[in-house]
């Protein structure tokens, strides 16, 4: 390859990535210190395939889609009015980051990672001891509720925050998947923003993802295109909330 | 036997607290010998010895599986015998996977599998008995 040749290329590449980000697959830290990983962009749909409605959600009702990998599961929220804006969260490591806020006209819709910060506690297709607890619905770490629970080690989080952390021992807040809505008033995830813990989940869960998911391989596999949400009474067998 | 008898008939009759808690604390006892005839067997090489920790730690599985330990737990702790008997599948799952693991022949992966274990005994000790 001789130098002409070398720079086309390195420019082609540098344009297509600053025209769609999503592009590189990389973990980007903005210049605000913002923590995000840019995924494939997927529409949500429901179980029949057919677009998923921002205005056809239903208040306070756990949702789940599983993003940005094959075994990864999200918890889609349409919970608070508004979220608060620009919120300062920090991970483990210290490094920082910015909840900007939730979408929708009320800004009340809402993604995180279902997987507990704490100890990766996670809706599975048997059972889940993480969701969501509705306004006036008392738990053992949130008495008043509007907060996601996770009942393994009772963390609590608040949804409308950033999924800052309220109660119990994690240390972190869920990380946050981030969503767009479009004209026709779809939704799509597009990225993650704070610390994932896709990596620690995939080591701990292996036979799990054998079983649901044929192999780890399989389960670490990208979502692209679509991915089917569901309630969390459908995803998850029993649901167990203290 | 004689103890598979005895967790069936348990959960039929109606048993005092203090006996569900004495069966437990034996099977609780099988499992911390179990779990280190696997480390030994880990540090030794012994593959048959690991494979037989994870027979005994499985049989110990069958109390905490099966016994209702609402009835003796503190008040606020009460439900996290859901908790346990969460752990206590996790824990049959990765004993499964450490004996497939050995049978591939991938101590790595068994020693992992055993160190999976681990957390979650650990994990339920730190969520229900506090210390």
């Amino acid at each position: 390859m001789n130098r002409r040749s070398f720079f086309k290329i390195t420019a082609a590449t540098g344009a297509m990535i600053a025209i769609s980000p999503t592009l590189s697959g990389t973990r980007l830290y903005a210049s605000e210190t913002t923590l995000y990983t840019a995924y494939e962009r997927v529409q949500l749909t429901d179980a029949e395939g057919a677009p998923l409605k921002a205005s056809a959600l239903k208040k306070e009702v756990n949702y789940i889609f599983n993003y940005p990998h094959v075994g990864t599961p999200t918890m889609l929220l349409d919970v608070c009015d508004p979220t608060y804006k620009d919120i300062k969260l920090s991970a483990e490591d210290g490094t920082q980051y910015l909840w900007k806020s939730g979408v929708g006209k009320n800004r009340s819709i809402v993604a995180y990672s279902a997987i507990c910060s704490h100890q990766l506690a996670h809706p599975s297709p048997a059972d889940s001891f993480i969701q969501y607890v509705p306004k006036g619905q008392v738990s053992m770490v949130a008495e008043k509720g509007g907060m996601i629970v996770c009942s393994s080690h009772l963390s609590a989080f608040d949804p409308c925050k950033g999924a800052r952390c309220t109660a119990g021992p994690a240390t972190e807040p869920l990380a946050s998947v981030v969503l767009e809505i479009d004209e026709n008033d779809h939704i799509w995830a597009v990225g993650v923003l704070g610390p994932d813990k896709f990596h620690d989940y995939f080591g701990a869960f292996k036979p799990e993802m054998k079983e649901y998911y044929e192999s780890a391989r399989k389960a670490k596999k990208l979502v692209e295109e679509s991915a089917i949400t569901v309630t969390l009474n459908e995803y998850s067998k029993e649901i167990i909330q203290y | 036997m004689k103890k598979l008898l005895l967790i069936t008939l348990l959960a039929f009759l109606p048993v005092g607290a203090s006996q569900k808690q004495n069966i437990l604390a034996e099977d609780m006892r099988t499992m911390l010998s179990a779990m280190e005839a696997i480390q030994k067997g880990g540090f030794y090489n012994c593959t048959s010895c690991m494979e037989e920790g994870v027979m005994q730690l499985k049989k110990g599985l069958g109390s905490i599986k099966s016994i209702d330990a609402k009835s003796f737990l503190p008040e606020h702790e009460a439900y996290a015998y859901k908790f346990a008997q969460k752990q206590a599948k996790m824990i049959e799952m990765y004993a499964n996977d450490l004996i497939d693991s050995l049978k591939r022949g991938d101590m790595q992966e068994a020693q992992n599998d055993y160190s999976l274990i681990l957390q979650q005994c650990t994990s339920c000790h730190l969520r229900i008995r506090q210390q």
